[in-house]
């Protein structure tokens, strides 16, 4: 059997049901010696470490999710996630980042149509902790360029986030650990932005018109443009209180081309 | 004129390595970054998996404090030099950035493959130890070495199976990879004597057999011991303290070797960072023992 060949029966056995293991296709074990410890025990090793090591690398990006759901569940879904949704590149400080869409779908979490959201707001806060470096444009860079060429462009850390759910209540809630506590979820949604002003990442909540704004500067929209599509929406929009607050967070990341 | 901030990206290269002149360091991982970087532990050097790395944030603020205080060595889990397929560019390109930024004395990954298809899968993989494979992996490590500019070292991994067509030993198969490309030679101790329990071989013969010049690293670590109905399987699990049968082995090797740059790993349970010092300190102290011996061996 060519590598290639060897390599995709061994990815597809260890991605299997776990039953495979312990009895492989004939044509399967006689890839490999045998030996007095049986290869269903010695294949198991690797099936461990794989779906093991990813599983933890996906139950430790949730910890909300963990709180709401209890370990036992998050186990059972991640590791169903990872059998279905093998990492693609060696490195995984990005994996996982489809999560939501999968517990969308995920008959058994059908109940709790909120976790889809906090697992959302998981992923943004995890992507946004791994961004990569950039200086934030300040008041002094402002100050100094030519507002005709002002170009507003969001840090690379920056995710936003809408959701029906009230997610940063949410978070708070699963913080504080009181079983006893319960929340009411139907107290209406939240506009979030996450980033990662210095090595944490943070949440900031938002208002409709701001979110509409950063939402559109987000997709690399003319800042003129941007503040038109805003200004429709929103006709009180105050531009100048929003780059005000938005310096001061360090939300605009400063590349040369701004100054 | 505007003013233009002249340090944007914050990337700073540091100078060009050296080989750390106390040979004995310790695996820099998250639990360990305050401690390491706020009181320096008595090492020589530092290891990290690049891949960690490939983001900005915490992980780089860290390892850039502790590139000022430590020499490094980059040793990479996720190339899969042993694929089929050719070695990921992207992977390679952030890769390579990491080395021009902190300039490790030591690049390195295993003889192992994890990638097949779209799915890359986290683990160290077994090779059947065969011609065909000899071509594929040292194709892998002069496409790696080449977008590098420089040599990479290559480390024999632990395995669980062994394949029915091997054509060769695993040490023949790591030193004709060295000789055929040019790379050097990782030599994990602990992987030695896990397989050599695992399948029935003598972990001497193995480092004797290894071609010494070739070897610019050696890993120590801890391994678990696994029962199953019919024996006992070695897991390398990077997890305890180095046992003794691998220190015997440790000295062996210092023996045939030479004060090579050698590791303590420890990648999961961390333990205080105080224990990782003091396995560093078991292994100098048997590459002091060794070096004297052979000295006065030279003065008789």
């Amino acid at each position: 059997m060519r590598l290639s060949e060897v390599q995709k029966r061994f990815k597809d056995t260890m991605l299997d049901h776990p039953k495979v293991l312990d009895d492989p296709p004939t044509d399967f074990a006689a890839l490999f010696e045998s030996g007095d410890i049986p290869l269903p025990v010695r294949l198991k090793v690797y099936r461990n470490n794989i779906v093991g090591s990813l599983t933890d690398v996906m139950i430790n990006s949730h910890p909300l999710l963990e709180k709401l759901v209890g370990r036992d569940f998050l186990e059972m879904m991640s590791r169903h996630f990872v059998l279905e949704n093998p990492p693609t590149q060696g490195c995984l400080s990005f994996y996982g980042a489809t999560f939501d869409s999968f517990i969308e779908n995920y008959e058994l979490a059908k109940a709790m149509p909120y976790l889809p959201d906090i697992a959302r707001l998981e992923i943004a806060m995890n992507e946004a902790y791994h961004a990569p470096d950039d200086e934030p444009l300040t008041a002094k860079n402002l100050a100094a360029a030519p507002p005709e060429n002002l170009k507003l462009e969001l840090r690379k850390s920056i995710r936003l986030i809408s959701s029906k759910y009230p997610l940063s209540d949410i978070r708070d809630f699963c913080m504080e650990d009181d079983p006893a506590k319960t929340m009411n979820i139907d107290t209406g949604g939240v506009k979030l932005m996450i980033y990662r002003p210095a090595l944490d990442s943070v949440i900031v909540k938002l208002d409709e018109a701001e979110y509409a704004m950063l939402e559109a500067l987000g997709h690399e929209t003319a800042l003129e443009e941007a503040l038109e599509q805003t200004l429709e929406k929103h006709e009180s929009f105050d531009f100048q209180g929003f780059l005000q607050r938005h310096v001061a967070l360090e939300t605009f990341s400063a590349p040369q081309a701004n100054i | 004129m505007s003013e233009i901030p002249s340090d944007i990206t914050k990337v700073q290269s540091y100078p060009p390595a050296s080989k750390p002149i106390d040979p004995v360091g310790i695996g820099l991982r998250h639990p360990y970054y305050r401690e390491v970087t706020e009181s320096p532990p008595a090492v020589g050097w530092l290891e990290v998996h690049p891949e960690n790395y490939f983001g900005g944030g915490a992980h780089r603020h860290f390892l850039s404090k502790a590139r000022e205080k430590y020499q490094i060595s980059l040793h990479a889990v996720g190339l899969s030099l042993g694929s089929a397929e050719p070695v990921s560019e992207d992977h390679l390109r952030r890769f390579k950035e990491l080395i021009d930024i902190y300039q490790p004395f030591n690049v390195s990954d295993h003889a192992s493959w994890s990638a097949s298809g779209n799915a890359h899968l986290n683990d160290l993989l077994p090779l059947p130890y065969t011609q065909e494979t000899l071509d594929t992996l040292c194709r892998n490590i002069s496409q790696t070495q080449d977008y590098f500019g420089r040599t990479i070292l290559v480390e024999n991994p632990s395995t669980y199976v062994a394949f029915a067509n091997n054509e060769m030993t695993e040490y023949e198969f790591m030193n004709r990879a060295a000789q055929k490309t040019g790379c050097g030679l990782l030599l994990d101790i602990n992987n030695i004597f896990v397989q050599s329990h695992n399948h029935g071989f003598d972990p001497f013969e193995y480092i004797d057999g290894i071609n010494a010049g070739k070897v610019g690293e050696i890993h120590l670590a801890g391994h678990i011991e696994k029962e199953a109905e019919s024996g006992i399987i070695l897991v390398d699990t990077h997890s305890r303290p180095v046992k003794k049968d691998v220190w015997d082995l440790y000295e062996h090797a210092v023996r045939r070797l030479g004060p090579v740059p050698t590791l303590i790993e420890w990648d999961q349970d961390f333990p205080p960072l105080s224990k990782l010092v003091e396995e560093a300190a078991k292994a100098r102290q048997i590459i002091k023992k060794v070096t004297s011996e052979s000295i006065a061996n030279a003065a008789e």
